[in-house]
């Protein structure tokens, strides 16, 4: 059934794709996604607009198999790929990936575990690569505030936030309250949670100056289940209000997956 | 015109109350053909949106019942034929569900309506009587010159046909691909292997089933034999089954349909069958 794995330029194996799959999920809010695959690794990423970008990184550690010729990259459709991956509903499967060249479809084999003699193939279809656009937080180091803060509980302060709010506003500073986000609704009607450096929450807090900005709730909603499948978030920010978001994902085999976003700030956020 | 039948095994009464389960998910009014050696239900293919497929159960009389009795309405029919509510028949064998059930009646009476009586004898823990639970289900008496649109289906002429061991990776694969596309094609080869096909703009889902059963082979130069059926219809049969984990055979009708068979016991067989659409 395999044809030569020699033919393929990129060859992967997965042993469980829960990890994968919850990933896959919590970064499917455009439909298109550009994939690209080197020797540093899987890149998945999903634009909306010009002001969210996800990124979903696997370095070759976190595969069990992992080749790769040169760079490859192309376009594909998340939510056939989600399909794909979901096949199996809850049964713990093992993923293989492959891929030919420009413009064959990116095949995912799924084996489940508990019947050897079934196996599920899709073949997705891939279309040309457009070039994601690059979000630089590499700014000098003095520039940036670094947050990190342990993934569960983060997920639970976005989960007691105001629903309909429109606004969020994110303050990081090195004196009190350390880290704010406050939500602002409609009328104005404002909610806000604190959390001082020294809370347990906090695994590192490097803060050298105080900035505010403001982002749309939607779009720091897109990151929600992203952040209930993290076991740990850094936060970082600049002096632009330009908002990272790097999540990592433990495996079963604690292999990490790693997922980042970048959301651009409100205009009226900045000061 | 009589009919009554005695069931006193919980296993049994178990199985037939999943098999009358299984028919009420997939439509609301159910055929019931009562012969002198066996019975009969079916579910016809519904035409409006649910699309469920044509199902249909013929249990042998001896399996299930140590006393059965029919006696048609004259003495040269071999059949009583009625229509009933599927949920209604439900409904009223969902009492075999539970424990404690000593034995179970079926009746056919006429208080001011004919009905089929089903008459459950429980035991509850409270007390050393036991308790009858009765329901009545309304029935329509199909008079014989009607007959000829009430016969029980004939099983298609598969090519090949293979048994899947188990139906649950299937089950939740097929409900997963309705998703992906709106026909499924099953491609069955003599090697015992068994492709499910999900073609869609976007992605190609391709389930492989290996190692399986040759059932029974024509005598066919083709060693392959393929079908695509509508993935809805195929999706609503499997979402209906009560039956836990089955024996599944699947019988392919090159170009023209997909028989489904579980054998509930030797004579106790559930079937189905799935029109070939273009795929």
């Amino acid at each position: 059934m395999e044809d030569h794995l020699e033919d393929y330029k990129f060859v992967s194996r997965l042993d469980h794709v829960k990890t994968f799959n919850a990933a896959i999920k919590s970064i499917c809010f455009n439909d298109y996604a550009m994939l690209q695959v080197s020797d540093e690794g899987l890149r998945i990423t999903v634009e909306q607009g010009r002001s969210i970008q996800a990124t979903l990184f696997m370095p070759p550690a976190a595969f069990t198999e992992f080749h790769v010729q040169d760079f490859q990259s192309f376009g594909l459709k998340m939510n056939a790929l989600s399909e794909c991956l979901n096949l199996f509903g809850t049964a713990d499967c093992s993923v293989r990936m492959l891929y030919k060249d420009q413009g064959d479809p990116l095949k995912i084999i799924l084996y489940p575990y508990d019947d050897e003699d079934v196996s599920t193939e899709c073949a997705i279809k891939t279309m040309d690569s457009e070039e994601p656009i690059e979000y630089d937080l590499n700014l000098k180091d003095s520039d940036l505030n670094t947050i990190f803060v342990r993934g569960p509980n983060l997920s639970k302060i976005f989960h007691e936030l105001e629903k309909s709010a429109e606004e969020f506003e994110f303050i990081t500073s090195p004196d009190r309250p350390h880290f704010k986000i406050t939500t602002i609704g409609i009328m104005q009607a404002v909610f806000s949670v604190e959390v001082a450096k020294t809370s347990p929450m906090m695994m590192m807090f490097n803060c050298p100056q105080t900035l505010v900005a403001r982002y749309k709730s939607q779009q720091i909603r897109l990151t929600n289940k992203a952040m209930q499948a993290a076991t740990k978030v850094s936060i970082k920010t600049n002096t632009l209000g330009l908002l990272e978001l790097h999540l990592v994902m433990q495996g079963e085999g604690q292999e990490e997956i790693f997922v980042q976003f970048y959301v651009v700030p409100l205009l009226n956020g900045i000061d | 015109m009589k009919f009554r039948a005695l069931m006193q095994d919980p296993l049994y009464m178990r199985e037939l109350q999943n098999i009358i389960a299984t028919l009420a998910k997939l439509a609301k009014d159910c055929i019931m053909i009562l012969g002198a050696q066996q019975m009969h239900f079916i579910v016809n293919e519904d035409q409006s949106s649910t699309s469920s497929p044509l199902v249909w159960v013929s249990i042998a009389a001896r399996d299930y019942f140590p006393e059965y009795k029919m006696e048609a309405a004259r003495a040269d029919q071999e059949y009583i034929v009625l229509t009933m509510s599927s949920a209604n028949l439900g409904r009223a064998l969902s009492v075999l569900r539970g424990g404690g059930v000593n034995s179970c009646k079926l009746k056919l009476q006429r208080i001011q309506f004919p009905c089929i009586t089903v008459i459950a004898s429980v035991l509850s823990t409270s007390s050393t009587e036991a308790r009858e639970v009765v329901h009545d289900v309304p029935v329509t008496i199909i008079p014989a010159s009607d007959w000829p649109t009430y016969v029980v289906p004939r099983v298609p002429a598969s090519q090949l046909a293979l048994s899947l061991p188990s139906l649950r990776l299937l089950r939740s694969l097929i409900d997963k691909l309705k998703n992906v596309s709106p026909s499924l094609e099953f491609q069955a080869s003599y090697d015992g292997e068994l492709n499910v096909v999900a073609t869609s703009e976007m992605s190609t889902v391709t389930s492989r089933f290996r190692r399986l059963l040759p059932r029974f082979l024509s005598a066919d130069e083709d060693r392959e034999a393929s079908c695509s059926v509508d993935s809805r219809k195929a999706s609503a049969f499997f979402g209906a089954l009560q039956l836990a984990n089955e024996e599944l055979t699947i019988g392919i009708d090159r170009e023209h349909s997909i028989h489904l068979q579980i054998d509930v016991r030797e004579d106790v067989v559930l079937h189905s069958i799935l029109p070939a659409v273009c795929a």
